[in-house]
């Protein structure tokens, strides 16, 4: 198992899964319907294409061993757990040798579908673990034998692509839902990035717009609980067990993985800060995220209703944006960019990066918003060296580009769109709120370390220790002159705002206020007044 | 043969919102669709006027539903009007309501081409502005072939924009059409709305009330020239502060623009558009 080697079939997984996430997503209604399970798995294999693109493995065993580890690391969901448990198996396997040969792969296959069993404790068919399973047996079939590794890929997908068809004969939901179940369509559609890799074929083409899925998979039970809370526990001598019965009482879809070192924990709870909490006595927590499913039930049904059977509108236009931030992320997208590109104030992507993202969507037209002032220049040379045909809308920040992503519609011409969004940015006040990281005279304003530092429109404005006294200023100023309309958008770092909302609808009566988790950091607040 | 008020009737149903019709015109007719609030079910207008119905629908726990009349309701409209040669019976969409295909079942069931059936592919006030068009013509003495040129450029010319506070109750009553595409409910966008081609499509989208109106006037500023004929109407559903708005803009771009009506939506469109929605019609007539 060589680095270059493993490198090229993770990308093509990757790239593969990426065509068909949104698909998946829309699929998912087992255990719960949250309609991440296609973002899920491509962020845990993102995690792997990046931890590969940084490894510096000598030999197989080494790349086994970072590969496994950014599994563990980047799952994400239940699906990404388990798959992070699936590739652990296939490449502990692959990496006590060298070579590749089909004898070898069908031992990795055996060791990915034992390994994703073991890791659950209550294994239920018709999900991907069905799918591994068949893909095991399939590589172990005598008939196969004489097979070299690239045909002995091929049966091993086809058998996936076949055991995915009869997942709804296995599992309830996914019959009354008429769909296959959507981890298994993952597995599937990665195994065939990477069997595509290997062979060296192009990719079948996936399908632009989602299957419309009827309404019976559109409206399914919400979770009993409330959020699906997922971390990593790093310790020595970690039990796994004692840390499991312990989450069992106080949520479901458990899953615990890993080994004594280093524990990954995915649990559906009422109760995210008491799961913590068990994690944290036993070593230090990392990587956690906590998402309200309920939120994400209600997303998924409002996406897939809109997109429910005649009335697919006709894609005009594409939208890309760079967005700091997973919440930010996730607004664009439900308000219609085809791609983000995670970036903003102190990641700034790459004209390559760009033209990638405009390259993926599959319009012929691209609108890209760049949102923050040093990415206007990239975004404009991306624009450049495409050959479709993009327009730069000039957002200088990530809530300037809301108020004019606001305006966009797929359907609409590039023309209308960017007349309607350059009038969102002319409309548009912004303001941000920051901690100062160094003494400083800034347009007249005093501010000293550490204090918060409130901006309207890229002008300092207000300097205080008290955040309250500079976020009242920075909103009083952005809503001067007929505003209808201020968006929060909240950071890392950013304090309780129920006092604070109160306190504007005394002060602004005619304004609403409208808040989102954008999750960008340095910035506890952005804020924009439409 | 020559068509006048006097051998020529025209036939509504509610959902043009123009209840005053039969009383303003004595060879017009007004019939009414259903609502139904769970067992309970009530002639549009007749039985449940706009003002009881959106008080209804904040306090009723459960959510209207609306129903086409029968067959039956149109040939007895039609039979009344024994004394008329000619009947244009004149309806909503036939791509959002069933209301179209009942009127015609009745025109067949009572046979001949006395009923000639209409599908305005528009709803509320533009079709009470194509009433009024087909009453001109029929007040000055008119043909078969002029109403039916008339409709067609109708089809055509006429243009609605409007606005809802949140596409929910379009979605739940399945009349979202093509402007389906349109995401954010919860973010307070509000979508701009047209018609075309007798389905709804999306045609903008905006932040807030100022928003919606400016869009309003600059498209309705590019869509006519100020001359006499052009017609305007303004609907709401429980939303009365928009029609003295719209109605400032229309009298300061196009001050020889006539507002033939203003009116609340009624019970039936209200079900499907929400409260809250606006709608701005127009049509260049002579």
């Amino acid at each position: 198992m060589e680095l270059e080697v493993v490198r090229h079939l993770a990308r093509s997984a990757l790239q593969n899964l990426e065509s068909h996430r949104r698909r998946i997503d829309d699929l998912n209604v087992y255990p719960v319907p949250d309609g991440d399970t296609g973002t899920n798995l491509v962020l845990t294999l993102r995690s792997i294409v990046e931890a590969l693109d940084s490894s510096t493995a000598a030999d197989s065993e080494a790349v086994a061993k970072d590969v496994t580890r950014a599994a563990l690391m980047g799952a994400r969901g239940n699906s990404g757990v388990i798959f992070s448990q699936v590739v652990r198996g296939f490449v502990e396997v692959l990496g006590q040798h060298e070579g590749v040969s089909s004898s070898l792969l069908s031992r990795a296959f055996r060791g990915a579908s034992d390994t994703a069993y073991r890791a659950v404790k209550r294994p239920v068919e018709g999900t991907m673990l069905t799918v591994i399973r068949e893909m095991a047996e399939e590589s172990e079939r005598k008939e196969n034998r004489r097979l070299r590794p690239n045909e002995l890929l091929l049966a091993v997908l086809a058998r996936g692509e076949d055991a995915l068809a009869r997942t709804p004969d296995l599992l309830d939901i996914l019959r009354d839902a008429g769909v296959v179940d959507a981890g298994g369509a993952g597995l599937v559609e990665i195994a065939r990035g990477m069997v595509y890799g290997a062979t060296g074929d192009d990719l079948p083409e996936a399908p632009v717009e989602a299957e419309s899925l009827g309404f019976d998979a559109i409206h399914q039970e919400l979770s009993q609980y409330r959020y699906c809370t997922v971390f990593v526990v790093e310790g020595d001598g970690l039990d796994k067990d004692a840390l499991e019965s312990r989450l069992e009482l106080i949520g479901d879809s458990l899953l615990v993985v890993g080994d004594p070192t280093a524990l990954k924990v995915h649990v559906h709870t009422d109760e995210p800060g008491h799961a913590l909490a068990l994690g944290t006595a036993l070593g230090v927590v990392e990587g956690v995220e906590i998402a309200n499913m309920h939120v994400q039930t209600a997303q998924r049904e409002e996406r897939l209703l809109e997109g429910s059977p005649g009335a697919l509108a006709t894609l005009e236009t594409g939208l890309v944006a760079v967005c700091p931030g997973r919440g930010n992320r996730r607004l664009f997208e439900s308000l219609g960019a085809a791609r983000v590109i995670e970036g903003g104030a102190s990641m700034n992507p790459s004209a390559a990066d760009i033209l990638a993202a405009i390259e993926a969507v599959p319009t012929p037209e691209v609108l890209v918003l760049p949102n923050n002032s040093n990415v206007i220049l990239t975004a404009e040379q991306a624009a450049a060296l495409s050959e479709k045909s993009v327009r730069v809308i000039p957002s200088k920040s990530v809530q300037a580009g809301f108020a004019a992503i606001t305006r966009f519609m797929s359907s609409a011409s590039p023309q209308d769109n960017e007349r309607a969004m350059l009038e969102g940015l002319a409309g548009a006040v912004t303001g941000e709120i920051t901690v100062a990281s160094r003494d400083v005279e800034l347009d007249g304003v005093a501010i000293s370390k550490g204090a918060y530092l409130g901006l309207v429109d890229d002008v300092a404005v207000v300097s205080d220790a008290d955040l309250e006294a500079v976020v009242l200023e920075v909103i009083d100023r952005v809503l001067a002159g007929r505003k209808e309309i201020l968006t929060i958008l909240t950071g890392e770092g950013a304090p309780p705002l129920d006092g604070l909302v109160g306190a504007l609808e005394q002060r602004h009566p005619d304004v609403e206020v409208e808040v989102h988790e954008g999750g960008q950091p340095h910035y506890p607040l952005l804020v924009v007044a439409e | 043969m020559n068509l006048t008020t006097e051998n020529t009737a025209v036939v509504l149903d509610s959902t043009s919102d123009y209840p005053e019709a039969p009383s303003r015109f004595p060879n017009m007719r007004f019939v009414p669709l259903y609502v139904r609030f769970g067992d309970d079910t009530y002639r549009d207008y007749v039985e449940l006027g706009p003002a009881e119905f959106y008080e209804k629908l904040r306090a009723s726990p459960v959510t209207p539903a609306t129903a086409q009349p029968t067959p039956q309701d149109f040939v007895e409209a039609y039979e009344e009007l024994s004394a008329y040669e000619r009947i244009y019976s004149v309806h909503v969409s036939s791509k959002v309501s069933g209301t179209f295909q009942s009127a015609e079942l009745a025109a067949q069931q009572l046979g001949g081409d006395r009923v000639r059936v209409v599908d305005s592919l528009t709803a509320s006030l533009a079709v009470a502005m194509l009433s009024h068009a087909i009453q001109r013509r029929l007040a000055r003495g008119t043909t078969d072939q002029e109403i039916e040129a008339l409709v067609a450029r109708f089809h055509e010319d006429a243009e609605v924009l409007f606005t809802v506070e949140t596409l929910e109750y379009l979605q739940r009553g399945g009349r979202i059409g093509r402007a389906a595409a349109l995401a954010g409910s919860l973010l307070n966008v509000r979508p701009i709305l047209g018609v075309d081609d007798g389905v709804v499509v999306a045609i903008a989208r905006v932040r807030g009330r100022q928003k919606a109106l400016a869009e309003f006037e600059r498209r309705f500023v590019e869509a006519t020239a100020d001359g006499p004929g052009l017609r305007v109407a303004i609907a709401h559903a429980d939303a009365a502060e928009w029609v003295g708005t719209l109605s400032e803009i229309v009298w300061r771009v196009r001050p020889k623009a006539e507002i033939e009506f203003t009116a609340t939506l009624g019970a039936v469109v209200g079900t499907h558009a929400g409260p809250g929605a606006v709608g701005f019609f127009w049509f260049q007539d002579e």
